[in-house]
C-alpha cells in the first residue's frame, strides 16, 4: 500500500517540472500574442510589411554591392600588374580599406553582450531595464578607447559613417533593423579592452542598471573572432579632399 | 498500467513543450518582435530611414557599375586603370578621415556645460543625418575616434583635449543635417532640456574646411 502511494507520488513529481514549464511557456506565448493584438492597429500591418520588404531589399542590395566591390577589386588588382605606379596605388588602397572597415577582420578580443532585463526586476522600471541606442554608443566608444581595431554590432561593422539610431524600441545600426540581445564583437588587445570595461569610472549607468534592474551586460574574453566588412554605401558626395 | 499512463502523459506534455518552445523562438526572431510593437509614427520614421539607406546603396551600385565598365574599357585600350584607382583612393581617404576636406555643411556651437557622452551622441546623430566628415574644434573625428573628459572639464577626442566653447562642424547635405538637429524633439531640443544653462547654435555653412586626422590609424 505504502509502495503504491510512493509510486503515485513519484509520478506526480515527474510531471510537476514539465507542467510548470508548460504553464510558463503558455503564459509567455499568450502575453506575446495579447501585446500584438492590442497594439497592431489598422495602419500597422501595411507599414510593417513595408518595413520588412525594405529590410529584405537592403540585404539584397548589400549583397550586390559586395559583389561589385569584389569585381572592381579584381579589375584593379589585375591592372596593377601593368605598371609600378598602379601597384603603389593599389597597396595604398588596400591599406586604407583595412583601416576603414572595408575588409573582414579576424583575431582575438572581447565580446560584450547587452540584453533587456528579464524577470521580476525588469518590472521595477521599464526604461532602465531595456537596452537603449546610447548604451551601444557608450559600449562602442569604450571599445575604441581600449584600443579596438574592429567592431561589429550584431554583425554590422562599425565604420566612420556608422550611426546607432533608435526609433521607438527598434534600433538601427548602419540603417539595419535590429533588436536585443546585442552582441558587440571587438577585435583588439584583450587585456586593455577588459581593463577599460572593468574601470569603475566608465559605463557607470549601464553597470548600475545591471546591478539594480537586471539589465543584461557581460564582457568576456574571446579568441578567433570574426568581424565582417562594412556592407553599406561609402556616401562621399559633398566632401572633397583638399 | 499506471506507469504506462504516466509515460504517455509525460510524452504528450514534452511534445507540447517542444512545439511551444519552437513557436516562441520563431515569434522572437531578429527584429520582428519590436517592430510589431511600434506605433504607426515610429514605423513611418523607420521606413523613411530604410528607404534613404537603400537609395544610397542603389546610387553606389550604379556608380560602381559605371566605374567598373570605364576601368575595363581603359585597360582594354591599354590606358590602364590609374584614374579609377586614384578616384578610389581619394574616396577612401575621405571616408577614413585621412585627408583634409572641404564642403558644405553645418556647425553646431556649444557654449556651457557639456560632457563626452553628449558629444558622442551629437556625433552619432550627425552621422545618422549623413555627415561625411566631422571635426570638433580642430580635431577631426575618425572611424575609430573616442570621446573622453579631463578632470578640468575639457573634453577629449582621441586623448587630445578640446576646450569649450565647442564647434562641431560636419560636411554633408546641409538641409538634411540642419533639420535633423533642430527638429522638434530632436537632439538639440533634448540637450536644451538637459543642459539648461548651455547655449546651442546650429548654422548652415556653404563652405567648411576640416583637417585630416593627425594620428595614423593602426
Amino acid at each position: 500500500m505504502a509502495s503504491a502511494e510512493r509510486t503515485r507520488l513519484a509520478h506526480s513529481l515527474v510531471l510537476l517540472l514539465p507542467a510548470v514549464l508548460f504553464g510558463l511557456l503558455v503564459s509567455v506565448q499568450w502575453r506575446t500574442q495579447s501585446d500584438r493584438n492590442e497594439l497592431t492597429v489598422r495602419y500597422n500591418t501595411p507599414l510593417l510589411d513595408a518595413a520588412k520588404t525594405l529590410q529584405n531589399e537592403q540585404n539584397t542590395l548589400k549583397a550586390q554591392l559586395a559583389d561589385l566591390r569584389a569585381e572592381l577589386d579584381q579589375i584593379q588588382t589585375s591592372a596593377s600588374t601593368q605598371s609600378g605606379s598602379a601597384k603603389d596605388l593599389q597597396v595604398r588602397i588596400d591599406e586604407l580599406k583595412l583601416v576603414a572597415g572595408l575588409n573582414e577582420r579576424t583575431g582575438d578580443g572581447v565580446i560584450i553582450t547587452l540584453d533587456d532585463a528579464r524577470g521580476a526586476s525588469a518590472a521595477k522600471d521599464i526604461e532602465k531595464s531595456i537596452c537603449h541606442n546610447t548604451d551601444l554608443t557608450d559600449i562602442v566608444n569604450q571599445a575604441w578607447r581600449g584600443g579596438a581595431e574592429a567592431i561589429a554590432v550584431n554583425d554590422e561593422r562599425i565604420v566612420g559613417s556608422s550611426s546607432i539610431y533608435c526609433v521607438g524600441s527598434t534600433i538601427m545600426v548602419n540603417g539595419t533593423l535590429m533588436s536585443p540581445p546585442f552582441s558587440v564583437v571587438v577585435i583588439g588587445p584583450q587585456n586593455d579592452l577588459l581593463a577599460t570595461y572593468d574601470d569603475p569610472t566608465q559605463l557607470r549607468d549601464i553597470k548600475q542598471r545591471r546591478d539594480v534592474y537586471g539589465l543584461g551586460f557581460r564582457v568576456s574574453r574571446a579568441s578567433g573572432l570574426r568581424v565582417p566588412s562594412y556592407g553599406g554605401a561609402l556616401n562621399v558626395k559633398y566632401a572633397t579632399p583638399r | 498500467m499506471r506507469t504506462n499512463a504516466g509515460v504517455i502523459a509525460v510524452t504528450v506534455v514534452a511534445l507540447f513543450l517542444g512545439v511551444l518552445a519552437v513557436t516562441q523562438i520563431q515569434a522572437q526572431d531578429v527584429y520582428s518582435r519590436s517592430l510589431q510593437l511600434e506605433t504607426p509614427a515610429s514605423l513611418t520614421t523607420l521606413i523613411a530611414n530604410l528607404s534613404e539607406r537603400n537609395n544610397a546603396i542603389k546610387d553606389e551600385i550604379l556608380d560602381l557599375r559605371h566605374r567598373a565598365d570605364t576601368a575595363r574599357e581603359a585597360i582594354a585600350s591599354g590606358k590602364g586603370s590609374l584614374t579609377e584607382a586614384e578616384r578610389q583612393l581619394g574616396q577612401l581617404r575621405v571616408f577614413a578621415g585621412m585627408s583634409a576636406v572641404s564642403g558644405p555643411g553645418i556647425t553646431v556651437r556649444v557654449e556651457g556645460t557639456f560632457d563626452e557622452r553628449a558629444l558622442s551622441d551629437l556625433v552619432n546623430e550627425l552621422r545618422n543625418a549623413g555627415a561625411e566628415a566631422i571635426a570638433v574644434n580642430t580635431a577631426r573625428v575618425g572611424p575609430r575616434s573616442w570621446f573622453g573628459a579631463t578632470p578640468d572639464h575639457a573634453l577629449t577626442v582621441d586623448s587630445a583635449a578640446v576646450r569649450g566653447p565647442w564647434q562641431v562642424r560636419a560636411v554633408g547635405a546641409t538641409d538634411v543635417m540642419y533639420v535633423a538637429m533642430t527638429r522638434t524633439g530632436g537632439i538639440i531640443g533634448q540637450f536644451q532640456l538637459i543642459y539648461k544653462g548651455t547655449r546651442f547654435d546650429v548654422t548652415r555653412e556653404s563652405a567648411l574646411d576640416l583637417p585630416a586626422l593627425t594620428t595614423p590609424l593602426r
